[in-house]
């Protein structure tokens, strides 16, 4: 077994790319994805992560961001002549110092050591290699976002992010959704989506700067522990007979509840962080960038492999440019909705007048 | 701990952002966000623009939430984090708006960590990992 150390890691990466691009004729299904502004072709074998790719995305028409295409080969000692994944060779290892390691070569990467699963990404050349034990050995969180990683650098690439946060709309203007699990974000998203808003996604969205800020749908995959599958009425609604996912949550797919198709856009006017308020009505009180940056940017660069200061220098000038809020969530999901319907059925100079007056 | 004359951003590692005048560092290394309250945005940008910690001390002197002694237990606090080093630089005077600024500030000086990256464990082991140790050394959800 191969084993790679923070010093052979560019040349490993180059070795990935150079032998699935030598394979690439024996790769047997490809597979297109068109997401914004990116036509994402997957070289791959039928199974598990090839369905994946087929249910995970949402594709959308009629976006204005120009598009590239890159090349992902996802691969396993069954393919061709895909090497078997090497193991991780030093004692040390830590996430920055690796990402910085391949950074210096131009090169982007992930390895989860577990499952020896690599992922490598040349940025400039636009291909990506993600090499496995075999065809079903990748992590479990890769089904509902899969290849985010590679989303993650290429979008990076292009001065986006995506950004790991919910989005409700209305007539095409929307807000954030930021913070950590279990602060009601996901909750928030599925309430509103039943009460009639719009959402281009939770857990992950393609956030563009470039005039103002606009959040874009990559995910199709909404997701809700039992007690919230429950309380939302999501039981009536899809069924119990799906299986649950890894988290031991409810995963289901946008379309199946959204009131309307799915937009391609929305204009961001304001971030909101939801907390669990604990009263019987919710209320949207402002809060300081200071506060409202750290629970955006800290999920948001965490769950992304590489780029940590340019995450965090986008996240503060995104935040910047928005009013934030600090939503404290009521018990009823109709309630919730409806205060965040109101809120954004309000003018967004408005909106900008209450931050204001922090 | 004696003071030295003068600080500097501790490594490479340090970047930080201002919002509405408040500070937020990051450690780009382990990933821990720093939050400072309104003096201790004023003193971190000096500090961390290289201004000398005797200047400093001077520029604090009428503010109500700035004492001297505060200011060194703080100063003390930053190099703990890892968020400042001693400088051998030559230390800058402070600008002239720091005394007001000071004075005007409403709270006390602090700086919160925030480390609270456990709860995304659950969602996504993909950093189930004890920085800087990494792999195979598993957080320790507390």
């Amino acid at each position: 077994m191969p084993r790679v150390t923070l010093e052979t890691l560019p040349d490993y990466a180059r070795f990935l790319i150079a032998a699935a691009e030598g394979a690439a004729a024996q790769f047997p299904v490809r597979r297109t994805v068109r997401l914004p502004g990116l036509e994402l072709i997957a070289h791959l074998d039928p199974g598990a992560f090839a369905d994946a790719l087929g249910h995970a995305f949402l594709e959308t028409d009629g976006d204005s961001l120009s598009s590239r295409q890159c090349r992902i080969f996802i691969g396993h000692p069954g393919v061709g002549g895909m090497p078997v994944p090497a193991s991780w060779g030093d004692a040390h290892f830590t996430e920055h110092g690796f990402a910085q390691k391949l950074a210096e070569v131009g090169l982007r990467g992930h390895h989860y050591h577990d499952l020896d699963f690599w992922q490598v990404y040349d940025p400039d050349r636009r291909v990506g290699v993600q090499l496995m034990r075999s065809a079903d050995a990748f992590p479990p969180w890769e089904q509902g976002a899969p290849l985010r990683a590679f989303l993650h650098w290429e979008y990076a690439a292009r001065g986006m992010r995506l950004a790991h946060t919910g989005t409700l709309g209305l007539d095409g203007r929307g807000v954030l959704l930021a913070g950590a699990g279990g602060a009601g974000k996901s909750g928030t998203v599925v309430a509103g989506l039943l009460n009639g808003l719009d959402s281009v996604g939770d857990d992950y969205v393609l956030i563009d700067l470039e005039s103002g800020v606009t959040a874009r749908p990559l995910f199709s995959i909404l997701k809700q522990d039992p007690q919230g599958f429950v309380r939302l009425g999501l039981e009536r609604r899809l069924g119990t007979d799906r299986p649950i996912n890894w988290q031991g949550k409810h995963a289901f797919h946008i379309n199946e509840i959204a009131p309307r198709p799915m937009r391609a856009t929305l204009d961001i006017f304001a971030l909101m962080v939801p907390h669990i308020g604990g009263g019987e009505t919710s209320s949207i009180v402002p809060m300081s960038r200071k506060d409202a940056v750290i629970a955006l940017a800290s999920s948001g660069i965490a769950q992304m492999p590489g780029e940590r200061e340019s995450g965090f220098r986008f996240f503060s000038d995104l935040t910047r440019l928005l009013p934030c809020y600090r939503l404290l969530l009521g018990t009823h999901p109709e309630e919730i909705a409806g205060t965040i319907a109101d809120f954004l059925a309000r003018a967004p100079d408005e909106a900008e007048r209450d931050h204001a007056g922090l | 701990m004696p003071l030295s004359e003068v600080y500097a951003v501790a490594s490479k590692d340090i970047v930080f952002e201002s919002f509405d005048g408040e500070a937020v560092v990051l450690d780009l290394s382990n990933g821990k966000y720093f939050g400072f309250s309104d003096s201790g945005s004023k003193v971190w940008q000096a500090l961390s623009s290289g201004v000398g910690t005797e200047a400093l001390i001077r520029s604090a002197a009428g503010a109500e939430m700035v004492s001297a002694e505060a200011l060194e237990t703080f100063i003390a606090q930053l190099v703990e984090l890892g968020l400042l080093a001693p400088s051998s630089a030559t230390p800058l005077p402070s600008s002239d708006d720091l005394p007001a600024a000071l004075a005007a500030a409403s709270e006390p000086l602090n700086v919160s960590v925030h480390d609270d990256l456990a709860d995304l464990i659950t969602v996504d082991p993909i950093h189930e990992v004890e920085e800087p140790l990494g792999w195979p050394a598993v957080k320790q959800v507390s």
